[in-house]
C-alpha cells in the first residue's frame, strides 16, 4: 500500500512537472500567437528580465525552463528578429543586418563603399556582439581625434616620407652618373702612378677609398633602380591605410550623428534590453493589463 | 573582222566615234557630278541631302578622256554634307565652313570653339570604307562614319583626349559642351531621320547606358580610390543597389554607378549614369565634377569607355 501511495505521489509530481512545461510551451505560444514579444523576452529568461525590466527579483525561483527552447533558439531568433530590428532601425541608424543562416545576423556598419563586418546581432539576449578588433579601431579611432589625428596618420607619413626618400634617389641618378665619372678617373690616375715602395700603401689606401665610394653609388643606383616599383607598392600601402581612415571617418560621423559622442553609445549599447523591452511595455500596456 | 575592243581593227571613223563616245561618257559624269553638287549645295530636302552624299562619297570625277583639273577630295563633300546637315535643322551658324585660297580644300570650325580646332574627315583606306572626322592639330579622330553601311561611332579615347584633356585648361566648360553638342546633334539627326546605327558613347545620356570600362575586370584598388577621393571632395562612394559594385549620388539626382554587369563568369565592369531627364552622359560628368575627371585619367589605364572595337581597335 505505502508503496502503491509512494508510486502516486511521484506520478504527481511528475505530473506536475509536466504540467508546468506544458504551461511554459502554452505561454509561449500564446506569446508567439499574439505578437507579444514583450512576453516571449520575458519567458526566454525571467531572471534578467525581473532585474533589468522590472527592478525586482522574480516571484518565483528560476525555474530553467526556457531551457526548454534552446534547441529552437534559430527559430525564437528569426521570430524576434523582425521587430527588434525595425527598433535598432531608428536608434542605430547606421548599422545593417545580414540573416546569413537562419536566426543568426552580421551587422554591417554603414552602407558605404566596402563598408565593416562589425560584428553579430543576438537577437534573444538583445546584445551586440561587436568584432574586437574592429571595435576597438572605431575606439582608438575617436581617442586620437583629440590630437586631431586619423587612425593611419603616422603610419600613412612614415610610408610617404619612405617614398619621398626613394623618389630623391631616383632624383639624384645624374649627380651619381657625374660623381662615378670622376671617381673613375681618379682610379685610373691612381692605377697609372709610379709604385715607389715608400708610396705604395698610401696610393692602395687611396685606391680602395675610390673603390669604396663607387661600391656605395653602385648600391644606390640599384635601389634607383627598384625605386619605382616600390612607390608604386607604397602608393598601394596608402590607398588601404586612406580608405580605413575613410570608412573609420564614416563610421565616427553616423555615431556622433546619432549620439553626440562614442560614450552616449557605449552607453546605449549597455541598456539596450532594458530600452527595448521597455518600449515593447509601452507598446502593448493594454495586454498586459489584460493578462493581469 | 572588227573588233570594237581592239583599236587596232577599227576603222578612223570606228575611232572618232569611240573616242566621242567616251568624252561623252566623261562629260556625262561631270555633268552628274554638278547636278549632284547642286543637290547638296541646294537641297532642302533631307532625303536629296544624305543621297547626293552618298553618291559623292566615293564618286570618280575623272574618267580616261576627261580629267577636272581642279577637284575638291571626297572628304570635303562630307564637310558639306554635315554643314548642310546641320543647316537643315537650323543650326547651320553652328559650323564654319573654310575654303583654302589656293587650292580646293575645305576645313570646318565649331563656331563656339572658334580657331581652338580645326575639322576634316580623312577617308578610310581600308575595304571598311567610311570616314573620321579629325581634329587637325591633334589628328584625334572623334567619329567614324560611314554613308553607304549608316554607321556612326563616337570615339571615347580622341573625346576624352581632345576635350577633357588638351582643351580642359583654356576652354571653359560650357563652351567644350556646346562644341560637343553640335557633333552629337548631328550624329542624332542621322539616326532619327535615317535609322543609323549611332555609338554615342561617352556622349549617350541614356540611362540605360553600359559604359564599359577597359579593364573588364576592374582591379578593387580603383573603385577605392574614388571611394577615397570622393570622401575628400564630400560626396560618398555606397555599396550599389545590386550589391555587386558602387554607386555615388553626386548633385541633382545625378548617381554614377560602377559595378559589375555579369553576375556569373567573366566580369564585365561598366559604369552607368543616371538622372531624372536622361539629359546627363558619363562625359558631361567629367566635365562638371573636377574629383571624377582625376580619378578616370589617373586611372585611365583601366578606365578608358570602349569603342567600337571593329573600328577604332
Amino acid at each position: 500500500m505505502e508503496n502503491q501511495e509512494q508510486q502516486a505521489s511521484a506520478a504527481d509530481v511528475l505530473t506536475q512537472a509536466i504540467a508546468n512545461k506544458l504551461d511554459y510551451l502554452s505561454t509561449l505560444q500564446a506569446a508567439v500567437q499574439h505578437g507579444d514579444d514583450r512576453k516571449v523576452y520575458e519567458l526566454l529568461d525571467q531572471a534578467r528580465y525581473y532585474q533589468e525590466v522590472k527592478k525586482t527579483r522574480p516571484a518565483r525561483s528560476v525555474n530553467h525552463l526556457s531551457e526548454l527552447v534552446d534547441n529552437i533558439h534559430p527559430q525564437v531568433s528569426h521570430y524576434l528578429s523582425d521587430n527588434l530590428i525595425n527598433y535598432l532601425g531608428h536608434i542605430y541608424p547606421f548599422f545593417y543586418y545580414e540573416e546569413y543562416t537562419t536566426g543568426l545576423f552580421h551587422i554591417y556598419f554603414g552602407n558605404w563603399w566596402d563598408r565593416r563586418l562589425f560584428g553579430d546581432l543576438d537577437v534573444i539576449n538583445v546584445q551586440f556582439q561587436f568584432d574586437q578588433n574592429e571595435y576597438q579601431k572605431l575606439k582608438d579611432s575617436f581617442a586620437l581625434e583629440s590630437q586631431n589625428k586619423r587612425l593611419n596618420t603616422a603610419k600613412i607619413e612614415s610610408v610617404s616620407a619612405e617614398s619621398e626618400k626613394l623618389q630623391s634617389l631616383v632624383d639624384a641618378q645624374a649627380t651619381r652618373d657625374n660623381q662615378k665619372a670622376q671617381l673613375r678617373d681618379q682610379l685610373k690616375e691612381n692605377s697609372q702612378r709610379s709604385s715607389l715602395p715608400w708610396d705604395s700603401s698610401k696610393v692602395k689606401d687611396e685606391r680602395q677609398g675610390i673603390i669604396d665610394q663607387l661600391t656605395k653609388l653602385a648600391d644606390e643606383d640599384e635601389k634607383a633602380l627598384n625605386a619605382h616599383k616600390l612607390i608604386k607598392e607604397n602608393d598601394d600601402k596608402i590607398l588601404v591605410l586612406s580608405k580605413e581612415d575613410t570608412i573609420l571617418s564614416y563610421e565616427k560621423q553616423s555615431i556622433r550623428d546619432a549620439f553626440d559622442d562614442f560614450e552616449h553609445f557605449e552607453a546605449h549599447n549597455a541598456s539596450l534590453y532594458a530600452d527595448y523591452l521597455n518600449s515593447l511595455l509601452g507598446k502593448s500596456e493594454g495586454e498586459v493589463k489584460a493578462d493581469d | 573582222m572588227i573588233n570594237e575592243n581592239d583599236p587596232s581593227t577599227l576603222t578612223t571613223s570606228g575611232r572618232l566615234l569611240n573616242y566621242n563616245e567616251a568624252i561623252k561618257s566623261g562629260l556625262e559624269t561631270g555633268l552628274k557630278f554638278t547636278q549632284l553638287m547642286d543637290q547638296l549645295i541646294k537641297t532642302t530636302d533631307p532625303d536629296e541631302l544624305v543621297s547626293a552624299a552618298t553618291q559623292l562619297a566615293d564618286f570618280e570625277l575623272d574618267s580616261d578622256y576627261v580629267t577636272f583639273p581642279h577637284q575638291y577630295s571626297n572628304s570635303d563633300y562630307y564637310l558639306l554634307f554635315m554643314s548642310r546637315m546641320l543647316e537643315l535643322h537650323d543650326q547651320g551658324k553652328h559650323v564654319i565652313l573654310q575654303s583654302r585660297d589656293h587650292h580646293e580644300e575645305l576645313t570646318q570650325q565649331l563656331t563656339p570653339l572658334g580657331d581652338r580646332g580645326t575639322f576634316n574627315f580623312r577617308i578610310e583606306t581600308s575595304e571598311n570604307g567610311g570616314v573620321f572626322y579629325r581634329e587637325r592639330a591633334t589628328g584625334q579622330s572623334l567619329f567614324y562614319l560611314n554613308l553607304e553601311r549608316k554607321m556612326f561611332r563616337f570615339n571615347s579615347h580622341a573625346l576624352t583626349q581632345l576635350f577633357i584633356i588638351d582643351l580642359h585648361d583654356t576652354v571653359p566648360a560650357e563652351t567644350v559642351k556646346a562644341s560637343v553638342q553640335i557633333l552629337f546633334d548631328f550624329a542624332r539627326y542621322l539616326k532619327e531621320d535615317y535609322g543609323y546605327s549611332v555609338d554615342f558613347n561617352i556622349l549617350d545620356m541614356a540611362n540605360r547606358q553600359n559604359y564599359a570600362v577597359r579593364s573588364a575586370d576592374l582591379p578593387a584598388g580603383v573603385v577605392d580610390r574614388l571611394f577615397v577621393t570622393a570622401a575628400q571632395n564630400d560626396y560618398m562612394l555606397t555599396n550599389g543597389v545590386n550589391g555587386n559594385g558602387a554607386e555615388i549620388a553626386l548633385d541633382k539626382n545625378v548617381v554614377v554607378d560602377i559595378f559589375n554587369n555579369q553576375l556569373e563568369g567573366q566580369p564585365e565592369w561598366v559604369i552607368t549614369v543616371h538622372d531624372d531627364a536622361q539629359q546627363v552622359s558619363w562625359f558631361d560628368v567629367l566635365l562638371q565634377y573636377p574629383f571624377m575627371r582625376d580619378w578616370y585619367l589617373e586611372n585611365l589605364n583601366d578606365l578608358e569607355i570602349q569603342s567600337d572595337p571593329l573600328i577604332f581597335g
